[in-house]
């Protein structure tokens, strides 16, 4: 069977389709302004997917730590011993990480100064990763520096560094942490600022983010009363805050491509009226032949839906298109344009597409069909 | 019983302060098989008579009639059931469809039903008026007379007890149009149609059973 005699049981369609094809280019004009809608909403919602992995990513690394420092409430200037010991008691399923912090200035053997921020802590590997090698499993005497001062002083490993007249050797270097030049760091054993009594914060390595979220609030119940805040006890609570920032995002990018399909849905609606308009004799004829006014209707319908399905259809080829080079410039895997996440705008912005022909369409096709037949016979 | 009866039928166009009465209580019937030409000057009220018989509009006054029933009253969608069902329409400048063949545009006032298949009779129509060999074409591989012929055929596809024809001579030369009258004096024999057309010209009153004239509205016998 063809096409054609296949169409003929969809007299509608039939119609519709060939309705569509006498003007080609006006009907290819009309698909076009629904593609450019379907692409700015299916891109935009994409990119969107692909900024949000991104940014998990990103932020996976520290989602998981809690950071615990002295509240406003605290009578002592940082956390004792002894609540350190308490929230070794409390949790038992994470690395708890005291460290003190002081600032200092190192001066080289070559006259060179810099200031660095001095972490003393003993479970270094738990927190720092060397550039080279592993970071020693207890720091008990070595010294640990980052690569900006190190090379600004012209240290090499083994070199000495003092800090409150102790001599540490250095054992090896780091990333600095404060990437905007605040300067540099030197993490030497916990030992090294004994005259500091308290320790300045505690970081608390958990498995994951979710794990950091309920030991942060184990650790504020323990400690912390409406009123009386002992600790500070603070989550990368920002990935909550940046996930709302993202839904911002996204909802403000969906918006943008959701007026361009209005604006396309307006450009069928124009393109429908002015072929309704045109063809005003040639549906008084189908309605004087005994075409009812339903049948003309959907006939009209079929048009506008055809129109939205084609747009949609070529949109959303673009589309995958373009996400997938925004997924590949972004997170640097195209593939992962193809999952629901991304996917699922695609199906969006289809049906998006349809859905806004079929109501662009509407009033045109019941105009066309409750003409008189007489009137429009007249022209 | 006549199958198109008109009854005391008047027409009264207002558009604004202007009234204008295009037909004044008319008396009207035609029988199957006959031919009835409708003649007059322009304006005199043909087109309006045309429309009211064939339940394109509604009269002011008066009652239509087909087949003995009333159908003055009719809502627009009984009158579409009653074109689709029992009516046939040839108009002046064909309006045939350009983007559908011709056997498509014979089969177009019966598409949407899609309980019968009129393509066979689509296809017997146009080899009866001599367009065997056009089924495919489309209106603008055809000429004006050929195009009529595709007209026609699409009238009869429902099988119609009445055919109405609006000048179906007027934009054909002579002697096509001689064809086309040809045509429907033999399709109106074959299909047993009472055949209502409108002329201008006297041709077609050499083809008709009856002429009734039309002058300001009122029928001349
Ligand atoms: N919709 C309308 N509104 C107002 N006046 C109308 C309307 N339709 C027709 N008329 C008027 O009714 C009268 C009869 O018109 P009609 O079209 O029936 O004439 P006709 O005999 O068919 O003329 P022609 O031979 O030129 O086709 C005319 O005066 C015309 O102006
Ligand atoms: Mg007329």
């Amino acid at each position: 069977m063809s096409v054609a005699s296949l169409l003929w049981r969809f007299p509608s369609v039939l119609m519709a389709w060939r309705n569509l094809g006498r003007n080609r280019l006006r009907t290819a004009l009309a698909a076009l302004g629904i593609v450019i809608g379907v692409v700015a909403i299916c891109s935009l919602g994409m990119a969107t997917v692909a900024i949000e992995q991104q940014a998990t990513a990103q932020l996976g690394d520290l989602t998981n730590e809690v950071t615990v420092s002295s509240g406003p409430d605290s009578e002592t200037e940082g956390v004792t011993e002894e609540q350190v010991a308490e929230m070794r008691a409390i949790v038992t399923d994470a690395r708890v990480i005291p460290q003190k912090t002081n600032r200092t200035t190192l001066e080289a053997r070559n006259g060179r100064e810099a200031r660095v921020s001095v972490t003393g802590v003993t479970d270094a590997n738990a927190l720092y990763d060397l550039t080279t090698g592993p970071a020693p499993e207890r720091l008990q005497s070595g010294a640990l520096i980052s690569n900006g001062t190190a090379e600004r002083l012209a240290l090499e490993p083994g070199d000495p560094v003092e800090y409150e007249g102790r001599i540490y050797r250095i054992r090896g270097f780091i990333e600095s942490e404060h990437a905007f030049g605040f300067g540099g760091d030197l993490v030497v054993p916990v030992s090294g600022l004994a005259d500091q009594r308290h320790y300045d914060t505690v970081t608390i390595i958990a498995a994951d983010g979710d794990a950091a979220g309920r030991i942060g609030d184990r650790l504020d119940t323990r400690f912390n009363t409406e009123e009386d805040e002992e600790l500070r006890v603070s989550t990368f609570g920002n990935r909550a805050q940046v996930g709302g920032f993202l839904d911002t995002l996204s909802l403000a990018l969906l918006g943008i491509g959701g007026i361009s399909l209005v604006v396309a849905s307006v450009a069928i609606l124009n393109v429908m009226l002015m072929s309704t308009v045109e063809r005003r004799g040639e549906i008084g004829v189908l309605r004087a032949v005994g075409i009812r006014r339903g049948e003309v209707l959907r006939m009209i319908l079929t048009e506008a839906t055809l129109l939205g399905a084609l747009g949609g259809l070529v949109g959303a080829l673009v589309s995958l298109a373009t996400g997938m080079v925004l997924f590949h410039v972004i997170t640097g895997d195209a593939t992962a344009a193809l999952g629901w996440a991304s996917s699922r705008y695609l199906v969006y912005g289809f049906g998006f597409a349809v859905a806004a022909s079929v109501l662009s369409g509407a009033y045109p096709a019941w105009k066309a069909a409750n003409e008189s037949p007489v009137e429009a016979l007249r022209g | 019983m006549s199958v198109v009866e008109l009854r005391g039928v008047g027409k009264r166009y207002e558009s604004g302060a202007e009234t204008i009465d295009a037909l004044k209580d008319v008396d009207f019937t035609a029988d199957r098989g006959e031919m009835v030409t409708i003649t007059g000057p322009s304006g005199s009220g043909k087109s309006t008579m045309l429309n009211l018989i064939g339940l394109l509009d509604e009269p002011t006054e008066g009652t239509v009639s087909l087949q003995g029933r009333n159908v003055t009253d009719f809502g627009e969608d009984e009158r579409t059931e009653e074109r689709r069902s029992a009516l046939g329409f040839v108009f002046q400048d064909f309006h045939l469809l350009p983007m559908l063949t011709a056997v498509e545009n014979v089969e177009l006032p019966s598409m949407w039903d899609t309980s019968v298949d009129r393509h066979d009779r689509a296809v017997d129509l146009l080899r009866r008026v001599g367009l065997g060999d056009r089924l495919t074409h489309t209106p603008d591989e055809l000429s004006g007379g050929q195009k009529q012929r595709v007209a026609i055929a699409r009238s009869l596809i429902n099988e119609p007890e009445v055919l109405l024809a609006d000048e179906p001579t007027g934009n054909l030369d002579q002697d096509t149009g001689g064809t086309i009258l040809d045509e429907i004096t033999r399709l109106k024999a074959e299909e047993d149609l009472a055949v209502v057309a409108i002329t201008h010209d006297e041709q077609l009153v050499e083809y008709a059973d009856r002429v009734v004239r039309l002058v300001d509205g009122v029928t001349r016998t």
